[in-house]
């Protein structure tokens, strides 16, 4: 893969000097209230906030403070990062720099017109005086935190070969972690870091590389534990997509957890949520990571909600598995192994008069953030009843997507999940299919999200109770929460404009 | 159904097998339909889970120099997800010409074809579908072979009859052109005076009801303030969707293949 420094303007000096706006990277291991200085917020994945302005007893008292319209036509689909008082938000090929406080833009960056996917993008990561974007083109790019110029650009992945970039980089030390996306053709899975102060390539991780199998992109930001020294990331599905006869087995490391040391790269455990999957079900979805007690036992697990509809808790040390059960409707499995992964059933395999599949290519659940509440001992995650059918017949070849499926039904459902259980403890109709939203809980026994309908809704963690609702559009982003002048404030994207809600003075 | 993007929300079409390489001339309208519609309908435009198939598209069938795509290209289909792209008129020709060649294509190309065809469809059993027609699976409650269901052999066909029967308001392929399309689920509405409003559903949330009353207005009220019955005929088809077996499936579509008179 041609890599190397785009010609541009100067690099920045290797060493960030961390001075009026700048982001000191040990905010990541410990966020302070005015900061959402990451994609999840902080390493954990648990979309948690502890400020405690906002309860459930005043939250319906929750007020308009100003919209930022970005004038795109495209919905907005990324966390909002703020840092020092700016918040930045992006869209494919775009990125503003906002003011924490009014909303108005401080700047605005543009990259130039490119023929690759435009499907959607997630949020920056910030270091030092430095903001990195990916693009659909798959450059990574850093732009001054101060003026929105490029500082320096590289190559993430040849976007002509079918490789894509929409993801929020991850941070960890002096490692920037960033993954592509790519699904029509058959290429290798890669996750890559790069040293946040020039570009350098420092270290790849490959899911997949020789094949017969493809795929395993990694394209939603993962976690961290710093007291062990892993990050953990959920891997994409394998290519050919359905044709499963061309690629037997397992298909390793797709559609997996996989547990790496950040310093190398290198795998140190891995779990397959869907092994030989040939639905499309990746398991991109955030690996939460949970510390408090599994059955009476301590535990440092991790939580996974899979596109393929089990939820799984595992111990992140070691990987071993804790906890395997479906949230939804799922028909794809004949059993749970011994690892605690579900066994493919090879009867639903897509085939040449179709098969009906429970969940549909959608998933049971996908890109949507979810957020643990420790103390209700809830997972909610934004979920999918569905069904689809895929077809594959020997003619449809093994290249890129080999084989067709269709939506047939589908219903959006917010769920809490009893992690020590797996049992659904309530469940929230969201009025209509799919929702584009991820949660946010915080300490107060709030929950944020967005419906299927254009609602922001505001609902009781304990029991989904609905508190507060704003019709702002159809909500693609996960909200987040930070604390200025005192005051807390709520973001979540209605179609193309940011809102920012607060509590009357 | 909203369209849910992932970046592996879509299928694609037919890409060149391995080892071989993509024709290097791209056409401006190639270029804009991949990037503003592909994801959906498949960067060659064989469609997908959330966008169909064009070139396999009865619309694209009918259309002639855009007078049936145009409209839709541009104020897009938001009942079914896709939004309008309001593109200039050269650009919207363009890419109006770039699905005409895709189907051009594909029609003169079989073997590449990711296409689902009546006789893929065609391995189950007639008389055993009849048979879970009239018993397990109780669609003879609402439904009959000389009644509603007369002639739908006919006026549906392959995978678009398949995805009705399955759910029909599932899938953009299995529309016919100029077909009313109107929401099948009805309510009636009961006011605190005890007043009735009844029609089809046109918006429901936690929050809001609406329908399009007797006279064609549309009218909404604040679900607190009102009683709601709702009476949702396809209900069934979603129940169902859990209790067939793949068998099923096909055999039902045997059965209903024969419903041609």
């Amino acid at each position: 893969m041609a890599r190397g420094l785009a010609a541009c303007a100067a690099i920045v000096g290797a060493s960030a000097a961390l001075i009026g706006q700048a982001l000191d990277p040990s905010l990541l291991l410990a966020p302070t209230k005015d900061s959402w200085p990451s994609y999840h917020g902080d390493y954990s994945g648990r979309r948690h906030s502890a400020l405690t302005q906002i309860t459930p007893e005043n939250v319906r008292q929750l007020g308009l403070q100003w919209v930022f319209q970005t004038g795109r036509p495209d919905q907005l689909k990324a966390s909002p990062i703020v840092v020092n008082g700016v918040i930045y938000i992006s869209a494919p090929d775009h990125l503003w720099a906002l003011d924490a406080r009014s909303g108005r833009q401080i700047w605005h960056y543009t990259h130039p017109e490119n023929q690759a996917f435009h499907i959607g993008h997630r949020g920056v990561a910030v270091y030092g005086d430095l903001v990195y974007l990916t693009t659909p083109d798959a450059y990574l790019i850093a732009l001054g935190a101060k003026d929105g110029k490029v500082r320096w650009k590289v190559t993430i992945a040849d976007w002509k070969k079918g490789y894509w970039s929409t993801m929020a980089p991850l941070l960890i030390r002096n490692h920037l972690l960033v993954g592509v996306s790519g699904d029509f053709d058959n290429l290798p899975g890669l996750l890559q870091s790069f040293d946040p102060t020039n570009g350098e390539l420092q270290w790849t991780f490959y899911t997949t590389k020789d094949g017969p199998h493809f795929g395993g992109q990694m394209w939603m930001t993962g976690t961290y534990d710093p007291e062990l020294n892993l990050t953990y990331w959920g891997t994409g599905n394998p290519t050919p997509v359905l044709n499963g006869p061309a690629r037997p087995g397992p298909n390793l490391y797709t559609n997996s957890i996989v547990a790496l040391n950040p310093e190398t790269g290198k795998l140190v455990w891995h779990f397959q949520a869907t092994p030989h999957d040939t639905h499309d079900w990746d398991a991109n979805e955030v690996p939460v990571l949970v510390d408090g007690t599994f059955r009476g036992q301590p535990a440092k697990m991790l939580m996974h909600a899979s596109r393929g509809g089990y939820f799984f808790v595992l111990d992140r040390a070691t990987g071993r598995n804790l906890l395997t059960r479906p949230f939804g409707p799922v028909n794809w499995a004949k059993g749970i192994d011994e690892k605690g992964q579900p066994i493919p059933d090879p009867a639903k395999e897509p085939s040449r008069d179709g098969v009906l599949m429970a969940p549909n290519e959608a998933g049971l659940t996908n890109y949507r953030s979810p957020s643990v509440d420790t103390r209700e001992g809830l997972f909610i995650v934004s979920a999918q009843d569905s069904y689809g059918i895929y077809f594959f017949k020997p003619e449809h070849g093994d290249y890129g997507w080999a084989g067709a499926d269709y939506n047939i039904w589908g219903k959006g459902l917010l769920k809490a999940i009893d992690y020590q259980t797996g049992d659904i403890k309530w469940t929230k109709d969201l009025h209509g299919g799919a929702a584009g939203a991820g949660v946010l809980t915080t300490t107060t026994g709030v929950l944020f999200t967005g419906d299927s309908a254009g609602n922001a809704i505001a609902l009781r963690t304990r029991d989904g109770a609905t508190l507060w609702n704003s019709g702002i559009g159809r909500v693609g982003t996960a909200p987040v929460t930070y604390e200025l002048d005192g005051r807390q404030y709520l973001l979540i994207g209605g179609g193309s404009s940011l809102f920012a809600f607060a509590l009357p003075r | 159904m909203q369209r849910i993007l992932t970046a592996c929300l879509l299928w694609l079409a037919a890409a060149p097998v391995s080892g071989q390489t993509r024709a290097a001339a791209v056409s401006p309208g190639e270029t804009l339909f991949q990037a503003q519609c592909g994801f959906c309908h498949g960067r060659d435009a064989t469609g997908g889970a959330s966008g169909p198939d064009l070139t396999d598209s009865e619309l694209v069938a009918q259309d002639r120099n855009g007078d049936k795509l145009g409209p839709v290209i541009r104020t897009g289909r938001p009942e079914r997800g896709m939004p309008g792209f309001p593109l200039s008129d050269p650009d919207l020709k363009s890419v109006i010409d770039f699905i005409h060649a895709r189907k051009a294509a594909v029609d003169k190309n079989p073997g590449r074809r990711r296409r689902v065809t009546i006789a893929d469809l065609s391995t189950g059993n007639a008389d055993a579908g009849r048979a879970y027609f009239n018993g397990a699976g109780g669609c003879a409650a609402c439904h009959s072979p000389t009644g509603d269901l007369a002639s739908v052999g006919a006026r549906y066909r392959g995978l678009g009859l398949l995805m009705r029967f399955l759910y029909p308001t599932a899938g953009n392929a299995t529309q016919l052109p100029g077909e009313p399309r109107q929401n099948p689920v009805t309510v009636t509405v009961t006011l605190p005076t005890g007043e009735t409003v009844t029609g089809p559903l046109v918006f429901r949330d936690e929050f809001t009801i609406a329908l399009r009353d007797a006279d064609g207005w549309f009218r909404s009220w604040p679900q607190s303030a009102v009683k709601v019955s709702v009476k949702d005929p396809v209900q069934a088809h979603a129940d169902q969707l859990g209790k067939y077996t793949d068998d099923d499936v096909h055999n039902l579509f045997a059965y209903l293949q024969t419903l041609v008179k």
